[in-house]
């Protein structure tokens, strides 16, 4: 991973001072809340429910085993022996105190971690794909852009008082990881006719109270004039984006206002005027793509007997392998894909024992090297199949070896009303239901790929919009209701999904997502995901099933 | 019938007002029946900012014969989050952590639309 150089060592632990001073000065009443507030946000720490959190910036998902150490130590010291991964590939601690923040920045600056820009009206963490540097997809790692990009704008001072929060997702892959659809800025790295790379450009994204799936401005931006074009798009929406009405200054709103034609014609007139002096350039670009610790692959046979015995001698570990690994650009290696939906825990949670046991297998066996995943999972991405027997049985012995990525069970879900203070309903304990409901693993397989996304609210932390059976939680004069929606895609093939009808109490939600399973069995052809029978069918053999059960 | 609710500046914990100070459980809470004694409890306890963050007055219902917060969000408030039993305010157990469970009243919490208005 990217080694931080003195500069970004200096500029971290500053940053830490002046927290720790500002601290002081609030807690002596020299600030009031409201002079205090947007400067504890700008150092990711929130007020909550039942204490503070913190949210602690993982840049584009992608932790060494120190870092991750030092992450359970944080959880076990601070809080109450565990942490959450979120959807935006952070780590957030929920029960953090004032008086012990200064102290945990600290901690983190140690290992070349902050909260910095994980809150507040910026540009927040850049995210990238969890597989980046391992998939045999990819045309580039995507990595050496999101560190260009979050170097570029980090503390940026014409961009950190924009009209809203900034999000940027960068995906080196067809297949996409990252949500890029639905950021404020999607980027997709290409190959030109003449063998170059560039980005194709999607502003406009986003999820909230206003889904949309952002329209690509660019279809090629040669790579090396990216950051004069984030630039541009940036000025275009700290101009005009709209200050004057929380729900509407999202850049997703001016661009749907404007159109996507004008907004990009505006943004190429800006373009214009800052020329390639607003580029990075290239002999920097190659100093952070250096900056990255290499990693060395041995040469091995692309089938390893070991693993392949294993696998035959273990129906769980042949359960493992299909669901959680994935090929990598090495033979002889695999990208291990971590659950963090254990049936009946929280989802994204993970207990600091299970951080370290995580650290201590990556450290192993994995290059140092551990991804958080928008989905709130972790990723080994660089493991030796015939480590794979043995890193197996030491996630089984955390609990950390539940076979079901992608499958029902792995479903996103934000901390809801257990926890935030925004939130209108519950969304952990449904998730909870749900995963129950499924627990079957042969039953989840036949079911296959089938997304569940639960948001408490209407910002959407949870991506319900996205999710192939969206569930949002509501407020009915003071009782949870759940609103499901259907056909939603974060993907590649990214689409808003639809509502199915009337909001369902809070226990009636596992039975309906078990009826809109069973008509989906029902209905499905020839190997289709949910999301495709869905798109086949449209909404109203589910509708009707649901329903008519609810009645 | 009203109590009065914030969290602690200095750890965020949920507190409740008691007599001009403030404590940790819900059953040790002052509870107003009249609601001019509960406003002047309100404005005093805005004057001490460096103790508490955005104090809040929240409506209580009868449950068990004891009372409880009548809006769900301040029940978890009050208990913890229904995802860890052990965690939060519920762990201690007794009356009135149990009156809380089992309260079913609804109502959307005050508290809850003014927090959302700060941000």
């Amino acid at each position: 991973m990217y080694q931080y150089d003195t500069l970004d060592k200096e500029i971290v632990a500053d940053r830490s001072r002046e927290f720790r001073e500002q601290v002081g000065r609030r807690l002596a009443g020299e600030l009031s809340e409201d002079q205090f507030k947007p400067l504890r946000l700008m150092n990711g720490l929130y007020l909550q429910l039942h204490a503070y959190m913190l949210r602690i910036a993982v840049p584009y998902g992608s932790l060494n085993s120190r870092q991750m150490r030092k992450l359970a130590y944080i959880g076990r010291t601070y809080d109450r022996g565990y942490g959450h991964f979120t959807t935006r590939q952070n780590l957030q601690f929920h029960w953090i105190k004032l008086r012990d923040t200064p102290d945990i920045l600290d901690h983190l600056a140690e290992v070349d971690m902050h909260a910095i820009q994980t809150s507040g009206n910026c540009i927040r963490n850049v995210t990238s794909d969890p597989y980046a540097g391992a998939t045999v997809e990819e045309l580039d790692d995507p990595r050496v852009w999101s560190e260009a990009i979050r170097q570029w704008s980090s503390l940026h001072p014409e961009f950190s008082f924009l009209p809203r929060k900034f999000k940027i997702a960068i995906t080196a892959a067809p297949k996409d990881r990252t949500a890029a659809k639905v950021h404020d800025i999607g980027l997709m790295i290409r190959r030109g006719r003449d063998g170059q790379l560039g980005f194709e450009v999607i502003v406009g994204g986003g999820l909230g109270r206003t889904p949309y799936v952002g329209p690509t401005i660019t279809e090629f931006l040669p790579a090396n004039r990216l950051f004069s074009y984030l630039e541009a798009i940036l000025r275009v929406y700290n101009r005009h984006g709209r200050r004057d009405n929380l729900y509407k200054a999202r850049i997703k709103i001016l661009v749907a206002a404007l159109g996507a034609e004008e907004f990009a014609r505006q943004v190429a007139e800006e373009w214009a005027k800052i020329g390639p002096e607003g580029d990075l350039p290239d002999t920097e670009l190659a100093r952070i793509r250096g900056a990255f610790a290499k990693t060395a692959f041995e040469a091995l046979p692309a089938v390893s007997e070991t693993f392949e015995a294993a696998k035959a001698a273990d129906p769980a570990l042949a359960r493992f392998s299909r669901n959680n690994l994935r090929e990598h650009k090495k033979p002889g290696y695999t990208i291990v894909e971590i659950s963090l939906k254990t049936v009946g825990e929280t989802p994204g949670d993970a207990t600091s024992d299970q951080m370290d046991a995580v650290a201590d297998l990556a450290e192993r066996y994995g290059q140092d090297d551990i991804r958080v995943t928008h989905e709130q999972n972790l990723v080994l991405p660089h493991i030796r199949l015939d480590d794979v027997p043995e890193v197996f049985a030491r996630l089984q012995a955390v609990g950390l070896a539940s076979a079901n990525v992608n499958l029902i069970s792995d479903i996103i879900a934000c901390p809801g009303l257990d926890y935030c203070a925004l939130a209108n309903a519950r969304a952990i304990p449904v998730a909870q239901q749900i995963a129950q409901t499924f627990a079957d693993q042969e039953k989840a397989e036949a079911i296959g790929e089938l997304k569940i996304k639960i948001s408490g609210c209407i910002n959407a932390c949870g991506h319900h919009h996205v999710g192939h059976i969206g569930i949002l939680g509501v407020d009915k004069k003071g009782e949870e209701f759940y609103q499901l929606t259907l056909g939603g895609s974060g993907a590649e093939d990214a689409s808003v999904g639809k509502m199915l009808g009337p909001a369902l109490p809070y226990d009636k939600v596992a039975a309906a997502i078990d009826t809109l399973v069973e008509v989906y069995l029902r209905e499905r052809q020839d190997g289709e995901r949910f999301l495709d029978t869905y798109r086949r069918t449209g909404v109203e053999p589910f509708k009707e099933a649901v329903y008519a059960d609810a009645h | 019938m009203k109590a009065l609710t914030a969290n602690r500046l200095i750890d965020g914990d949920v507190v409740f007002w008691k007599a001009g100070k403030w404590v940790e459980r819900f059953a040790d809470a002052d509870l107003f029946d009249d609601a001019a004694a509960a406003e002047l409890a309100e404005g005093q306890a805005k004057s001490q900012p460096t103790v508490v963050i955005d104090p809040y007055l929240i409506d209580l219902m009868e449950s068990d014969g004891l009372w409880a917060p009548l809006s769900y969000r301040e029940r978890i408030r009050a208990l913890g989050p229904t995802n860890h039993p052990t965690h939060g305010k519920q762990a201690e157990g007794g009356e009135m952590i149990e009156a809380l469970m089992h309260a079913d009243g609804a109502a959307r919490s005050s508290g809850r639309v003014n927090l959302i208005k700060r941000k």
